[in-house]
This record gives structure tokens, C-alpha cells and sequence, in this order.
């Protein structure tokens, strides 16, 4: 951690253009608010309350702001139509980071607005500029029910939000969060009840919006932030709607290392490598629907994920499906020790058992999938080298990227791809059996030994045992111990800078692409899933490698 | 499904309700205001609602002179020094025990619902009191509190 936190939040280029856009915005708004307030002269008698009116005022538009901000990075469908266009623009894979940002300006505005209306509500009880007492606004008034609602509803799902209790129980904070819908109904209601006029009285009527906009002087801000909370129920019943179409689990694999294949069959899905669905098996649950990586390529005629029983809803599922997690728990702990190996450390770990449909007492059950939505990864065709490096259990979407380079390799569509790195940093090999099965497939597979080079750095501390067990049966043997690949496994952790310094003059040379012109400029796009600490390792590795001849470029993937 | 935690999350929405009650009593010590002033009270243009002369006694100590807000404010504090919690209480039985602060919360939930300002602090800290009786009635034990180890990556 070299740098300062503040030098890292606050002052990196990107983050400052939008730290004085968004926190400017804020402020001019808040500014803004306050200043039509008290130059309003059909509102003197509210600006007899003085600051407290004005504050409330501004703090009340800098709110609606957001609330009119808050749903348009959770609009999915949108923004992976959008992505790949607008990727330069601004970070679409940080959309929830963006709905944080947006949510804590909303708490501090609300503090404010809700702070000034509580001194407005005493002072137009003392004054009696209305006829009314603090407590008829605050709790028989629109304006004071649904706020008070909106604050109740706020601490519930702030709580919730935390990201330790979203670890601890998802479940809390995906049913909680959905009274989402609630919130932004009382947001649009807030001002229904005409608090902002220039009448004793509030002008009702009897057409929409109920109320007289000759007198009601708000800002109607509504008619604004009412647009993204259409567009974004319109998406919920739309994704409804996809779910709903013909899918059918086909297939259900359990591999050795225990994770199960779903193999699911749904005409109507169409996704490119690397992408991410979410999955509902209404048997278990009709509400919960749950992020999985495809592990298919699109060329296959199934849509895969692989799923790791590791949670209760996973258990379930295995239950469900007859692979229950007596059966695979046992085979994941045994991987996870790293047993397995010892048992077949002459064959292929590659096989997988498929179950028996037709043995299962009950059919397989329906499942419901919904997506894909988006990832970078997209772009690897657009690159001359591709460096695909996956951290732990962020390999994940670089088996559909794999197997999608294959058949594209095989059709001889490679685009101006040339080359591909692909690195697996993890801490325990064994416990990801089934990603080795499909690395032994593409391994093999490979005509061009130059092609894929596929590197493995296992970080775990190696035990004595383990040392032996490597030396005597690497030695000579055609594949390695660990992995049963071609390729040796690296032990410790990878030297990001001397791997791109090492690449990056191997390229200046003319070594590793055969063909190149030195003139051309290289692009090497890396592709990284996995913790954020290694994320800027790798970053800066990039960074620095970068010479007028190659280019490295870099994208992270988000769960 | 999941394993929720009730009293980490009771933590959460005592949080919550603490900073929202001590917010609220610091604005209680300038607009004074007795919450349930309408009750046989009279309203009065200009001037608003005086109260009852039979709650004389509870305006005194909070209109006249803003006691309760003061010893909101305080509990306040004590209550964030518990549930943060502030380097010397870490891993003392108080700090440790719900019943403790089931007690606090309550008192604290009895003077928020006294002044004007209160009465959102009143209602979370009353949520905050089921969250740990929630976790009291499941039997929860508090984890033990890690020493002072640094954050991981950062040496």
C-alpha cells in the first residue's frame, strides 16, 4: 500500500473528475434549492422561518436528485447494452460502488432535510403562520408520514446493506432492500401534500396530481424521478418475462473435486464469453435468485455453470438433484484436503459421474435463468495478446473465455488475437478439480504450443509431505503432479513486474510473435478477476511495462 | 436462509438509533418542546400549544431547562462508547453483555420519546431492543474481540 488513502480516493485522475462533478453537482443543487427558496416572494411567509426553510429547501432538491439517481445503475439490462459503447466513458462494472456512492450523499441530505424540517415544523407551531400544531405536519400531512416512512425504511436497509451482514445472510439483505419499491413511492408522494405554498391551506383538487401547482410551489421533482423508477420496474417484470421463457436442465454432472455442472438448455438465451447469469430453482426457493458464472462457450449447445456446494441454497440444490451434499461435501472436503490426489495420482482426475435421471425417484427440477449480464472480457478478440489471470475462485469466467477462444480457434476466427497468457494464482489447487478438467481438454487440444500457455502458481505453504510427493513424481514425468497438465505448476507467489518486463522485451524483439513488424504497436490487454490487492499489482506492473512499441492495457472483472 | 447474526446487526440499528438520538437531542437543546404537549394542551396564536398545567412538571425539565435532552445526549454517548466500542471497554462483560445495553436502549428509548425531536430515535432504538432480545432468546454469544492486528495487507 504505497499510496495514501486520500491519494487513492481522492485524487486519482479518474476519481476526481468524478468526485467534483458528483459532490459539485450536490452542492449546486443544494445551492440551488436555497436560493429559489428565498428569492421566492410568493413564499414570504415560509421565509419568515428563515435558514431552517432555506435549508430544508435545498437539501430537499440535492435528495431528489439522488433518489432520481439511485436506480439508474441497478437498470442491468441497460447498462450491458450500453457497456461495450460507453466503456471509456465511465466504469460500468463499478455500478454498485456508484449506487453506494449515491446512497450515502442520500443519508447525509437526508439529515439535513430532515434536521431543518423538524426546527421549520416547531418555529410554524410557534409562529402560527398555519393554522396547525409541529405534530398535524409530521404525522397526519403526506409530506411528514411518507418522510418519517422513507427514514424508517432507510435505517432498515442501510443495516441490512452492510456488507457483513449481506456475508452473513444474504437473504436478509435481498428481501429487505426490496422495499426499495415502497421508498420510492413515498419519494414521489413527499410533496403531495403541498407543504411548500402560498396559501394557509393546501390547494387540493380533484385531478392528477391532486394538488393546485398555482399555489403548490415545489419543484415537482418528480416528474423527473419518476422516469428511472418506471424504466427500472419495467426491467424487473421484463427480466420476469425472459425468465419465464422455455428452459430445461438437461443435464446434471458432479465432478470429482465436488462441484456439480448444471448443463441447461434455453433456446431463447444468447450471451458472449465471460458473462454472468443468475439462477432460480423455484423447488428451493421462488423468490432468490443467485449470481453464477457461464462456464460455457457460446458455440456449445448448452448453457453450463459449475456450482461448488458451499452454501445452504447450494446444499439444497445438491439435495435436490440427488447429488446430495452427504455425497458431495464428502468429495469437496476430501479435494479441499487435497486426498483426492493421492488416490489417483496415476490416472486423469478429469472424469466426471453423470447422474442418472431416470434412477432418480424425482425429475430434475425446473430451474429459471435470467441474463446474461455483462464483463469485460469481451474484448479479448480485439487484442494481439491476451493475459487472462484468475485468482482463486476468480477463474470462473475464464473457462467460457477458454473455450470460447478454442472453437473460435478451431474456425479460425481469432480476430487479431495472436497469443494467450493464461495465469491461475490459488491457494489450494485441488479444490478446483473440474476447472483442470477443462484446461486438460484445451490443453490437448492445442495444435500450436505457442499458442496458450497456460501458467499455475499454487501460494499455498507446501508441507514436507507434499515437497516429496512433488520431487518424485515430478521428476520426469510428462505431467505434472498437481495438476495433471502439461505444465508445471509454480510455487509462491508470480513476479508481476519481471513476467510483463520479460514480455513486453520479448515483444520489442520480435521473439514472441513471430511475424510482428517492431513499427506495428503491440497491444497486450490483460484481463484480471480476482482480489482487489492483486488487481493494483498488476496494474501497475502494466503501467510500468508500457513502451512506445507495447501497450498493455487492463480490466477487472466484478462479482 | 443464512445465518443472520442478530446481534451484529442489533449493532447496526443501535447505531443507528444512538446517533440519530444524540443528533436529535443536541437540536432538543434549542427548540425545546415537550412531545406529548397536546395532550389538554391549548393552541395559542402566536406562541403554539401550552401544555397542560398538570404536565408542568415534565415541561419544567424539558422546556424550562432541557434536562432530558441533556441525559439523552449523555446515554448517548455511553451507548456509542459500548457498541463501537471505544479501546478501554473492548472485551469487558459490559461491552460483552446484551442485557446491558437491552437496558440502556430502553432508557434511551424513554427519553427520546419525551422531547419533540426524538421520537424516530425512540422507535429504532425500540428496534434495536427486539435485535438483541432476539439474539438474546437464541442463545448468541459475542465473538471474542480480535487485539489490535492491523488490517490485512497493510503490514
Amino acid at each position: 500500500m504505497g499510496e495514501s488513502w486520500f491519494h487513492r480516493e481522492i485524487l486519482s485522475p479518474r476519481r476526481l473528475i468524478f468526485n467534483v462533478l458528483f459532490y459539485g453537482l450536490q452542492i449546486f443543487f443544494f445551492a440551488y434549492g436555497w436560493h429559489s427558496q428565498a428569492t421566492n416572494q410568493k413564499l414570504a411567509a415560509l421565509n419568515a422561518l428563515t435558514w431552517s426553510v432555506w435549508t430544508s429547501r435545498g437539501a430537499g432538491l440535492a435528495l431528489a436528485f439522488n433518489g432520481g439517481l439511485i436506480l439508474l445503475p441497478m437498470l442491468r439490462n441497460i447498462i450491458r447494452v450500453i457497456r461495450p459503447r460507453l466503456a471509456w466513458l465511465f466504469p460500468a462494472d463499478e455500478n454498485i460502488w456508484f449506487h453506494r456512492q449515491v446512497a450515502y450523499s442520500m443519508a447525509f441530505w437526508s439529515m439535513v432535510h430532515t434536521t431543518a424540517h423538524y426546527v421549520n415544523f416547531y418555529n410554524v407551531e410557534r409562529t402560527q403562520v398555519r393554522p396547525e400544531i409541529a405534530l398535524d405536519i409530521h404525522y397526519t400531512q403526506a409530506g411528514g408520514i411518507t418522510g418519517h416512512f422513507m427514514l424508517f425504511i432507510m435505517v432498515l436497509m442501510y443495516t441490512t446493506a452492510h456488507h457483513k451482514i449481506r456475508n452473513q445472510c444474504f437473504e436478509a439483505f435481498w428481501y429487505t432492500h426490496h422495499l426499495a419499491f415502497f421508498f420510492m413511492i413515498g419519494l414521489y408522494a413527499h410533496a403531495t401534500g403541498c407543504f411548500v405554498r402560498d396559501s394557509p391551506d393546501p390547494a387540493y383538487q380533484a385531478q392528477f396530481p391532486f394538488y393546485n401547482t398555482d399555489h403548490c410551489l415545489g419543484y415537482e421533482s418528480w416528474r423527473f424521478t419518476i422516469w428511472p423508477g418506471i424504466i427500472y420496474f419495467g426491467e424487473r417484470v421484463w427480466r420476469e418475462i425472459r425468465a419465464r421463457r422455455a428452459t430445461r436442465l438437461s443435464k446434471v454432472l458432479v465432478h470429482p473435486s465436488g462441484a456439480m455442472e448444471l448443463r441447461i438448455i434455453k433456446p431463447s438465451f444468447k450471451y458472449v464469453a465471460g458473462q454472468w447469469l443468475f439462477i432460480q430453482v423455484p423447488d428451493l426457493s421462488g423468490f432468490q435468485w443467485h449470481p453464477f458464472t457461464i462456464t460455457s462457450a457460446p458455440d456449445d449447445p448448452y448453457v453450463s455453470i459449475h456450482i461448488r456446494q458451499v452454501g445452504d441454497w447450494t446444499q439444497a440444490l445438491g439435495d435436490r438433484v440427488g447429488a446430495g451434499p452427504s455425497v458431495v461435501a464428502q468429495l469437496t472436503q476430501a479435494a479441499m484436503k487435497g486426498t483426492e490426489k493421492d488416490d489417483s495420482v496415476y490416472g486423469t482426475r478429469g472424469d466426471f459421474v453423470e447422474l442418472d435421471t431416470n434412477a432418480a425417484s424425482r425429475p430434475l427440477p425446473v430451474v429459471r435463468i435470467d441474463g446474461p449480464y455483462g464483463a469485460p472480457a469481451e474484448d479479448v478478440f480485439k487484442v494481439e495478446v491476451a493475459v487472462l489471470i484468475g485468482a482463486g475462485i476468480g477463474v470462473t469466467p475464464f473457462a467460457s473465455i477458454l473455450k470460447h477462444i478454442w472453437y473460435q480457434q478451431r474456425k479460425g476466427h481469432l480476430g487479431s488475437l495472436k497469443r494467450v497468457e493464461f495465469f491461475w494464482v490459488c491457494r489450494d489447487a485441488p479444490s478446483f478439480g473440474w476447472f483442470q478438467t477443462l484446461l486438460q481438454e484445451v490443453e490437448a487440444a492445442q495444435a500450436d504450443p505457442n499458442f496458450l500457455r497456460i501458467n499455475i502458481y499454487l501460494t499455498q505453504k507446501i508441507g514436507e509431505d507434499m515437497l516429496w510427493n512433488i520431487a518424485v513424481n515430478d521428476a520426469g514425468a510428462e505431467y505434472d503432479p498437481l495438476t495433471l497438465l502439461r505444465t508445471r505448476t509454480m510455487f509462491g507467489r508470480p513476479d508481476w513486474k519481471a513476467i510483463y518486463g520479460r514480455m513486453g522485451q520479448a515483444i520489442e524483439m520480435g521473439q514472441y510473435l513471430p511475424g510482428t513488424n517492431a513499427q506495428l504497436k503491440t497491444k497486450v490487454g490483460t484481463y484480471f478477476c480476482g482480489p482487489s490487492v492483486l488487481a493494483k499489482a498488476i496494474k501497475e506492473a502494466c503501467v510500468a511495462n508500457c513502451s512506445k512499441n507495447v501497450e498493455f492495457s487492463f480490466a477487472k472483472e466484478h462479482f | 436462509m443464512g445465518n443472520l447474526i442478530w446481534h451484529e446487526y442489533a449493532r447496526y440499528v443501535s447505531l443507528t438509533a444512538t446517533s440519530y438520538t444524540i443528533w436529535a437531542a443536541f437540536f432538543g437543546l434549542f427548540f425545546r418542546k415537550y412531545f406529548f404537549d397536546f395532550v389538554g394542551g391549548i393552541v395559542r396564536s402566536p406562541g403554539g400549544i401550552q401544555p397542560s398545567p398538570s404536565a408542568s412538571f415534565i415541561v419544567a425539565i424539558i422546556v424550562k431547562a432541557p434536562v432530558v435532552q441533556i441525559l439523552s445526549m449523555l446515554l448517548g454517548f455511553v451507548l456509542l462508547a459500548l457498541e463501537i466500542p471505544a479501546p478501554f471497554l473492548k472485551n469487558t462483560a459490559i461491552q460483552r453483555s446484551f442485557i446491558v445495553k437491552i437496558m440502556l436502549l430502553l432508557v434511551q428509548f424513554v427519553f427520546a420519546i419525551l422531547y419533540y425531536q426524538g421520537t424516530n430515535g425512540a422507535i429504532y432504538s425500540l428496534v434495536a431492543v427486539c435485535c438483541y432480545t432476539r439474539a438474546m432468546m437464541l442463545g448468541e454469544i459475542p465473538k471474542e474481540a480480535k487485539d489490535n492486528r492491523g488490517r490485512g495487507g497493510k503490514a
